[in-house]
């Protein structure tokens, strides 16, 4: 078991993280979601821009934890990270992208209210 | 305080208070008292004997990835037991409260059981036999055998090993103190919002079932991270991907799923929880939330950890299958396939858990399509498991029963699947207890695999082997059980049956509950013949011993070292040349070649740490559930100051040198010979059940299962 001896630290996953990186991810993601969070309780934004300004934000910080915490890159060191990358993009596909069209769908079943397309028929 | 609490709060003790301890229950009370006593027994025999230092030193501080496979195995055990016995309560309820003129007693109208404290009965059984029951049984093996199949020393990560079994043990006494201290979840084991909402459950039954919930999910997910590293880093040279054994595949393709699947269960947790302590409004009916989006999200969940604890147990099954057949595995590529495929598909299923909710036709088209595809890989399954045994020699041994028992249920609960995957049949008999009905029977065939596994691997794990009349006794008093409780559940759920029902209105159903009672009962028996079985085999243990392929006739690579196997798993990490590596080797006559000289092996230091966290997380769940925050802050600060400490101190390690290796070697080996000599006087009985009988119509083998080639060097 001849790895077993070597330093760790010198591991290429390791040598990329930096405190500064860790302090820059989670700097931005609690700034993020102080953003939300105050446009959300000040009621400063209509519902629909709110609904656009939230998710624009989940996803910067999305990207920033992804890139600053998980260090998921595309770099050939890592080439278990991109696997794991290759492996996570379809998955959410799939559960948010089903997720919308399944509720969309029973929206369109389930919740008729007057003067909704649904009416209309 | 964010939210209204119903009842008293303090800053001292939270909401816990004397009138929480359910004292006066006529059920518990007594039971609390069992279990007290039994408690002080175990202890007092502990001190008595004086095994704290074995136990604290070579247990609870081990991080040996086959000591803390058996303790998972252990708490998977109990657990199983404890769901056992909710079980057995739901079924007597139900036998009992039948029709206006049934009794009750113990304060119920009909029966003997309350229904809020019903509702708590089959919620906590379900929790209990997916998450702490099958998921650390299965953990267990996979911790066990994993390592031991790719030739590696240990996993990946020995501490952060240690760690998820006492996370998974923490959530297990957390769900075993709330029978004691306040009461359990009565929202089903899944939960419905809005009911597990704080103003229709202000009672702390629901908090119990939230962070037991979080904590087996975070155990589980540490321990997927661990065996997806240890499968992709560590396996002996020349064990290629073609060359994995096919459990190693099964647990590859599961933890792959447990470990995408696991945090959305956490996030909707997180997120019920947001709602019962914070006031947010997630799930709740009014003020924008959504009842429905709970249910997706958990499904999100469920339904890929329904795959995640049926592909071990495909994976058990296809070691046992070959192993008793004397024949390779039939089509390794195509389960190989097969098994990732599975995985994949689980992620597009998870909505035929609520077909009836109104999503449409074309939702639910997409959503059926995609479940009957599960039967293909599934297929390919079951196909190539009966070409493994077609013209094979079989063994009908205990293991090779049980694994065949999970064949039958699987076909049953395939089928019942394929039904319920069609809508139109779907809106029929859903929520009957046809689907009960359905998922026992996938359940059950994990059940059969892992007694199988226990049969089959327990000699490699402790060097004996279990008694096989004991072992095939349990199995046919088992099997008697599934079929009567399960057939007239499944013509109980024909004729309209709900599931959970606390009070059964219609009297034409009485005769099939009293039929399913009289199951429950041989089930019981069947509980009782494993307690036998595990008796007389450490009884006869010195009878029972074994030497490194206990069975003669078996395939991959953990049959290739010592049974017991040595905490360093190999004195030499083995050159895998090919698949099915022991077989290859025992076919070359060089399956008892021993190295010729030995290296220093380094190997993990023993810690603490891990079962302080365990023990701590507990704490948290406690402290969260009654809501004493100065407790929770604490304990939070604490974990977090130990797992920085652990971080920083890190694990130098030890070495083991040549020579200290080469004695234990030379031990472990005259040990074997002692063995070979004594069976082989008797004829050898130790591989008697594992040789199979000429068959006139068949080729003789190149080589005899345990004859001269294997014993040679002993004599």
């Amino acid at each position: 078991m001849s790895h077993g001896h070597d330093d760790p630290t010198l591991h290429p996953e390791v040598q990329i993280s930096t405190s500064r990186g860790y302090f820059l991810g989670f700097a931005i993601s609690s700034i993020l979601m102080l953003v939300a969070t105050f446009l959300v309780t000040s009621h400063a934004v209509p519902p629909f821009g709110l609904l656009m300004v939230i998710s624009a934000c989940a996803g910067i910080a999305i990207m920033a934890q992804i890139y600053f915490l998980l260090h998921i890159d595309i770099s050939e060191h890592n080439i278990w990270n991109t696997v794991a990358l290759v492996l996570f993009i379809p998955l959410f596909l799939i559960t948010i992208g089903l997720t919308w069209w399944m509720f969309s769908q029973l929206y369109l079943h389930t919740m008729i209210m007057p003067g909704m397309p649904g009416m209309m028929h | 305080m964010l939210v209204d609490l119903a009842g008293g709060w303090n800053p001292m003790l939270g909401r816990l208070a004397w009138s929480q301890i359910p004292y006066d229950n006529p059920i518990l009370a007594p039971l609390f008292v069992a279990v007290v006593i039994g408690t002080i027994i175990i202890l007092g025999l502990i001190t008595y004997y004086g095994k704290w230092t074995y136990l604290w030193k070579e247990w609870l501080t081990t991080v040996d990835h086959k000591k803390l496979g058996v303790m998972y195995i252990i708490l998977g055990l109990v657990m199983l037991f404890r769901g056992f016995i909710d079980g057995l309560m739901i079924r007597t309820q139900q036998a009992w409260a039948v029709g206006t003129h049934s009794s009750g007693v113990f304060g119920a109208t009909h029966g003997y059981l309350t229904p809020f404290h019903f509702g708590q009965v089959y919620s906590a059984h379900g929790l209990i036999m997916i998450l702490l029951a099958a998921t650390p049984l299965l953990v267990g093996f996979m911790n066990i055998i994993v390592p031991i199949q790719i030739g590696a020393r240990d996993m990946a990560y020995p501490y952060l090993n240690a760690l998820g079994l006492w996370i998974t043990a923490a959530a297990g006494a957390l769900i075993m103190i709330s029978l004691f201290v306040g009461d359990f979840a009565h929202n089903g084991w899944f939960g419905y919002a809005p009911i597990f909402e704080l103003q229709y459950s202000p009672g702390v039954g629901v908090d119990y079932w939230i962070w037991t919930m979080e904590l087996v999910a975070l155990g589980t997910t540490l321990g997927g991270i661990n065996i997806l590293a240890t499968i992709i880093k560590m396996r002996a040279p020349g064990m290629s991907w073609g060359r994995l054994p096919i459990f190693v595949w099964a647990s590859l393709s599961a933890n792959v799923i447990a470990l995408t699947s696991f945090p959305a269960l956490q996030v909707a947790l997180g997120l019920v929880a947001a709602d019962r302590y914070l006031g947010a409004h997630f799930f709740t009916a009014g003020l924008g939330g959504n009842l429905m989006l709970y249910t997706n999200l958990f499904w999100i969940w469920g339904h890929p950890e329904v795959y995640f604890v049926i592909l071990p147990a495909f994976g058990m099954m296809s070691e046992i299958f070959p192993t008793f057949s004397e024949k390779p595995l039939f089509g390794y590529i195509t389960m190989v396939l097969a098994s990732l495929a599975i995985a994949g598909v689980s992620w597009l299923v998870w909505l035929h858990h609520f077909f009836t909710m109104g999503a449409g036709p074309y939702v639910n088209s997409a959503f059926s399509v995609a479940t009957m595809l599960v039967g293909i890989p599934t297929g390919v399954k079951v196909f190539n498991w009966a070409f493994t045994m077609y013209r094979g020699r079989l063994t009908f041994n205990a293991a090779m029963l049980w694994a065949i028992g999970a064949l039958f249920l699987l076909l049953i609960g395939g089928l019942t699947g394929m039904m319920l995957a069609v809508p139109a049949i779907n809106y029929m008999v859903h929520n009957s207890v046809f689907v009960v009905a359905h998922f026992h029977s996938m359940l059950l065939v994990i059940v059969y695999a892992i007694f199988a596994s226990v049969i089959y691997w327990f000699p490699k794990v402790f060097g004996f082997k279990l008694d096989e009349f004991w072992a095939k006794t349990m199995f046919w008093l088992f099997s008697a059980g599934t079929t009567l409780v399960f057939v007239p559940m499944y013509m109980l759920g024909f004729m309209g049956m709900t599931r959970r029902l606390d009070y059964v209105f219609n009297t034409a159903w009485h005769p099939y509950l009293l039929v399913m009672e009289f199951g429950i009962v041989v089930y019981m028996i069947s509980v009782l013949a494993f307690f036998a079985l595990l008796y007389v085999s450490i009884r006869d243990h010195a009878k029972n011993r074994v030497g490194t392929d206990a069975w003669g006739t078996s395939r991959s690579l953990e049959w290739l070292t010592h049974s017991p196997v040595p905490f360093y798993n190999f004195a030499v990490l083995p050159h895998i040349s090919t698949r099915d590596e022991v077989a290859w080797r025992r076919d070359n006559g060089i399956d008892h070649v021993q190295p010729d000289h030995y290296e220093d092996i380094h190997m993990p230091n023993n810690t603490g740490v891990a079962i302080i966290l365990g023990g701590l997380t507990f704490v948290l769940g406690f402290a969260l559930v009654w809501r004493i925050w100065w407790l929770c802050i604490l304990s939070l600060l604490a974990i977090m100051a130990l797992v920085i400490y652990r971080s920083f101190k890190g694990d130098p390690g030890y070495i083991i040198t040549a020579a200290e290796l080469e004695e234990m070697e030379k031990d472990a080996m005259r040990r074997e010979a002692q063995i070979g000599k004594q069976h082989y006087r008797v004829g050898g009985g130790v591989l008697g059940d594992a040789i199979a009988y000429e068959r006139s119509d068949l080729p003789p083998l190149a080589s005899q299962p345990g004859s001269s080639v294997g014993l040679d060097h002993r004599s």
